[in-house]
């Protein structure tokens, strides 16, 4: 089972690199912020683009906007998702 | 390449094939048309498989989707063509020729389209051409559910353009009017005679003036284009 914080390290850089978010450090994504709305600037179309890399990368589906909504509230509540989600994938 | 086994969608798959794409033909009936199809892409030395597939069934266009996502893995250009008419006038129209044709025309676009993107967003590439109609524009008796299926074609693709425009995936239409096929064919004389005293150019469109819409919606060339419709209809629109 890979380490939380391995996972968040793991997030912070596919959030950069699936959102091209050049001007942006892992440094700089605050755990309990979200992810759309304020801080990075996302909209929600931003968010297909993250949901697309996610499958990609884990194999996670995310189907609808409910689940999404509160995968993508922080990171914290995306890394929660995920361990969730790879853990009833295995 | 859904509906690519006959008529307009046969001469798409095989123009497409021939600039160099590998084509996966849905079909949903003739299993020989579709095979036929792969058998001509083959000998133009390009791969193609022929899938069979009722695009107003969501859980046979996901188990189509997932095969592609096996093989080849990524995918470039959707042609939705797949298509049906019943035409009736409205009083005779039942809930069936209405439903059947809304379900394949317009929710077989949708069922398409919304597993296609996520191969084109990951890939932030993508060109999408969505089949339409000059009824949609003009409107035409008897057709009040076709014209219907295409119109709300028309609207998904400007809004799926807007949605996805940012992914680099162009989402666009061909409006085919009067095209030579084996449809026209069997018209008589005198009804082409009336059809055609409608299109400014005065003749028959030919399949290959309709692929080259296609063609050019499908390629690099047609990158800053999207949430357009082209009408390939000699003036009928």
């Amino acid at each position: 089972m890979e380490d939380r914080n391995e996972l968040i390290s793991r997030l912070k850089t596919l959030i950069i690199e699936s959102l091209q978010l050049e001007d942006i450090e892992p440094s700089d994504i605050g755990e309990d912020e979200p992810l759309f709305g304020n801080g990075l600037g996302l909209d929600s179309i931003d968010a297909l683009e993250l949901v697309v890399a996610l499958e990609k990368e884990f194999g996670i589906i995310i189907p609808d906007e409910e689940v999404g909504k509160e995968a993508f509230a922080s990171l914290n509540a995306l890394t929660d998702f995920v361990q969730r989600e790879k853990k009833d994938l295995s | 390449m859904t509906g690519g086994s006959k008529g307009i969608g046969r001469a798409i798959s095989l123009a497409l094939a021939e600039k160099g794409a590998d084509v996966i033909v849905n079909y949903s009936a003739n299993d020989d048309a579709a095979k036929g199809v792969v058998l001509e892409i083959e000998a133009m030395g390009r791969k193609a498989a022929a899938i069979k597939a009722d695009v107003s069934d969501t859980a046979q266009v996901e188990d189509m989707f997932g095969r592609i996502r096996k093989d080849p893995g990524r995918l470039d250009i959707l042609v939705n063509n797949a298509g049906i008419i019943r035409d009736k006038l409205l009083m005779f129209m039942n809930e069936e020729d209405w439903n059947r044709v809304i379900d394949i025309n317009l929710k077989g676009v949708y069922n398409c389209c919304k597993t296609a993107i996520r191969f084109m967003i990951g890939e932030k590439y993508g060109k999408i051409v969505n089949m339409v109609s000059p009824s949609a524009i003009l409107g035409r008796a008897g057709q009040t559910n076709y014209a219907s299926s295409k119109g709300g074609v028309i609207s998904f693709t400007r809004s799926l353009a807007q949605e996805i425009a940012r992914f680099n995936v162009c989402v666009n239409a061909v409006s085919p009017g009067l095209i030579e096929t084996e449809m026209m064919d069997n018209l008589t004389e005198e009804t082409k005679k009336e059809l055609l005293s409608a299109v400014p150019i005065g003749r028959l469109g030919t399949p290959e003036e309709v692929t080259g819409a296609v063609l050019f919606l499908a390629s690099d060339r047609s990158d800053y284009i999207t949430g357009q419709v082209i009408s390939v209809d000699g003036g009928l629109t």
